[in-house]
């Protein structure tokens, strides 16, 4: 079934080639770096990693499996080669996804793909540390990776992605599918601390059923490129889509997001929360679409963007969008883009506190108001540390 | 105290302080008066040393150092204090880590050390009560969502933390109703003492009958005009400003 796939996603590529400007989602992001990188090989050599009772390893994009066997949570999950999948529903990702040329790229070129699935009623009150440790193979090489996560009914799993590597270059395409059943409550950390070398494009397609709890909560520093794609499919009702994203930007870096919601059912809520803070010449894109399909009665939708401007040579673009199709609902977005506040500088400052403080202590508190939004502490803690050291940076 | 010469100053080009002469001693406390425009929050904005207006001429001495060209925070550290007539909210800085850094900063200034947080804490406390606020107010954001109230009495609190040598407040009392009038003029009495000076800001006479004046101006389209005894306050209370122009 795989294999089919395969097929088809790399004549997509073949016939459509790299992104062009004239797409929505790319109209402000240059894919022409892309390029640069050629398909990763295989790497030569096994890497062993330590890892721990809460971690869960990946290399190069894919599943480690000694890291399974210090698990503690082991028992709870179900771990299968998505060659092995059956049903073709489970690798299904978004209409939007399909008619994007990197994404069929990125399906053409995985290998060893996991499907974790977390079993039925798994209750685990401790974060999953989901550690995709990146090794250099040969030059400016290209990774694509597909993994699923299940999270079957009445389950509560919190997990962090973080990226680990060395200083080298590399293309990081990333296909993440995950799926939250029924009264699932999942909550997605990311954690983007990165050097500066690192192209990320990646594609996250949440699958959502009934009541259930989904939190994205991501914070970007320092990566050259990252532009990250996020849809969410509220299919039946009840349920609570919580977005919260924080990037900083610096030097040339490019920050972008592209957040596609869409309310199918009734009593659903969503809400999306995007901050940029820019220095130099870095530049941010949000694209944010909320889609209320018709019957979607008493959704409860908010997205918003800000973007503080450091510097006069940092740019933001902006794209908030709704689209609605039922009568009965709340909807809210909006977007600021600016300089930090030269009134609220002159307060400080006349209470004895230094220029350079006092704008340390406004971007502080601008990015804090996002981090103050994420739902998992630990993540809020490492975003702090990851913010002070940039700002001081 | 200070001493301000002969003071011009403008904004966006035009001009709106045209030859201020003040000066105040230790231990007094001096009020100007004046109609809405006539330029005095623009000469308390260029006693603090706000860089969104031009000084065109003149000079402010500061206990005899000219600080006409100092940076904003310098003459804080040196001082001067200006309690807002418009404070702004700074949503995401905590009241309690604000006030630290600027008593921090001042300390730091007069070669002490830092206080602790225990201490700070309490001293906060003890000011906080006597203001009639709750101590949740510290963990609140700078004036985010404060009434108009609260944010007077965010200024009083800031000033008797950092305990400045010059306290000018700018409207400090528009805007109050009796109880809060009577709790803010309580904090400047509280602030008071003959080694350091106040500046008072008004267009009514109500703070003036709890805080008593040394010495009154009238300031009318960016000049003072007029200065002598609270019989200035009344007179105008009772004549307007129109006398005094020819
Ligand atoms: N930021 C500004 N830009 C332009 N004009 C200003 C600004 N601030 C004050 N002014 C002008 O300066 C004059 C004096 O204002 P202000 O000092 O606020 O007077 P007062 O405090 O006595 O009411 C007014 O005519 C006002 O319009
Ligand atoms: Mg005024």
């Amino acid at each position: 079934m795989i294999d089919s796939i395969k097929k088809s996603s790399i004549e997509f590529f073949n016939t459509n080639g790299l992104p062009s400007k004239k797409l929505e989602n790319w109209k402000f992001t240059s894919s022409k770096n892309f390029k640069n990188f050629n398909k990763s090989s295989s790497l030569d050599e096994i890497k062993k990693i330590e890892s721990d009772e809460l971690s869960i390893v990946f290399i190069n994009g894919v599943l480690d499996k000694h890291s399974l066997e210090n698990f503690k949570f082991a028992d709870l999950i179900e771990v299968k080669n998505l060659n092995e999948l059956t049903k073709k529903e489970l690798l299904y990702c978004s209409e939007s996804f399909l008619n994007e040329s990197m994404f069929n790229l990125g399906v053409s070129e995985f290998e060893n793909g996991s499907y974790i699935s977390f079993k039925e009623n798994s209750v685990i009150e401790e974060v999953i540390n989901i550690k995709n440790y990146f090794f250099e193979n040969g030059q400016n090489e290209r990774v694509s990776s597909f993994n699923i996560f299940h999270i079957n009914e009445r389950s509560e799993i919190s997990i962090i992605e973080e990226d680990i590597k060395e200083n080298f270059s590399i293309f990081n395409l990333k296909l993440n599918k995950f799926i939250c059943e029924n009264s699932s409550i999942f909550k997605h950390g990311k954690a983007y601390n990165d050097d500066s070398q690192t192209h990320s494009l990646s594609y996250n397609y949440y699958q959502i059923e009934q009541d259930v709890a989904l939190n994205v909560d991501s914070m970007v520093k320092s990566s050259f490129f990252n532009k990250e794609f996020i849809e969410v499919d509220l299919n039946k009702v009840g349920s609570d889509a919580k977005i919260n994203i924080l990037n900083l930007g610096k030097e040339e870096q490019h920050v972008d997001n592209n957040i596609l919601i869409n309310h199918k059912a009734e009593h659903c809520t969503s809400f999306q929360h995007v901050r940029n803070v820019l220095d130099n010449k870095s530049t941010a894109v949000f694209n944010g679409k909320v889609i209320v399909a018709e019957g979607a009665q008493q959704t409860d939708s908010n997205q918003s963007n800000k973007n503080l401007l450091l510097s006069l040579e940092s740019n933001a673009f902006s794209n908030p969008q709704l689209e609605i199709y039922a009568d009965d609902v709340s909807c809210g977005h909006g977007s600021t883009t600016g300089a930090l506040d030269e009134n609220s500088i002159f307060y400080l400052r006349a209470r004895g506190i230094d220029y350079s403080s006092a704008q340390k202590i406004l971007i502080k508190a601008f990015a804090k108001e996002v981090i103050d939004d994420f739902s998992l502490s630990s993540l809020q803690d490492i975003s702090e540390i990851a913010l002070d050291s940039w700002i001081d940076g | 105290m200070i001493k301000i010469k002969n003071l011009e100053a403008s904004i966006d080009d035009k001009t709106i302080l045209k030859g201020i002469d003040l000066e105040i001693s230790a231990g007094e406390v001096h009020v100007i008066m004046g109609r809405n425009g006539s330029g005095k929050s623009t000469l308390a904005n260029v006693i603090a040393g706000n860089e969104a207006y031009e000084v065109d001429g003149g000079s402010i001495a500061m206990n005899n150092t000219d600080i006409t060209e100092m940076s904003i925070e310098n003459r804080a550290l040196e001082g001067i204090f200006l309690c807002f007539q418009y404070p702004v909210a700074i949503p995401g800085v905590g009241m309690a880590y604000f006030l630290r850094s600027a008593l921090n900063a001042h300390r730091k200034h007069q070669g002490k050390d830092e206080m602790d947080a225990l201490e700070f804490l309490n001293n906060a406390k003890a000011i906080l009560s006597e203001l009639g606020l709750d101590d949740s107010f510290l963990k609140r954001s700078i004036n985010d969502g404060f009434s108009g109230g609260e944010k007077k009495k965010s200024e009083i609190l800031q000033l008797l933390t950092i305990n400045p040598k010059l306290a000018v407040l700018d409207e400090t009392d528009s805007g109050l109703d009796v109880d809060a009038l009577r709790t803010v003029a309580k904090g400047v009495n509280k602030f008071k003492n003959e080694n350091n000076s106040v500046l008072i800001i008004t267009h009514y006479q109500r703070l003036l009958n709890y805080i008593k004046p040394d010495v009154v101006h009238l300031m009318i389209d960016g000049k003072i005009v007029e200065s002598g005894d609270m019989s200035l306050v009344e007179k105008v209370e009772k004549d307007g400003y129109s006398w005094l122009e020819k």
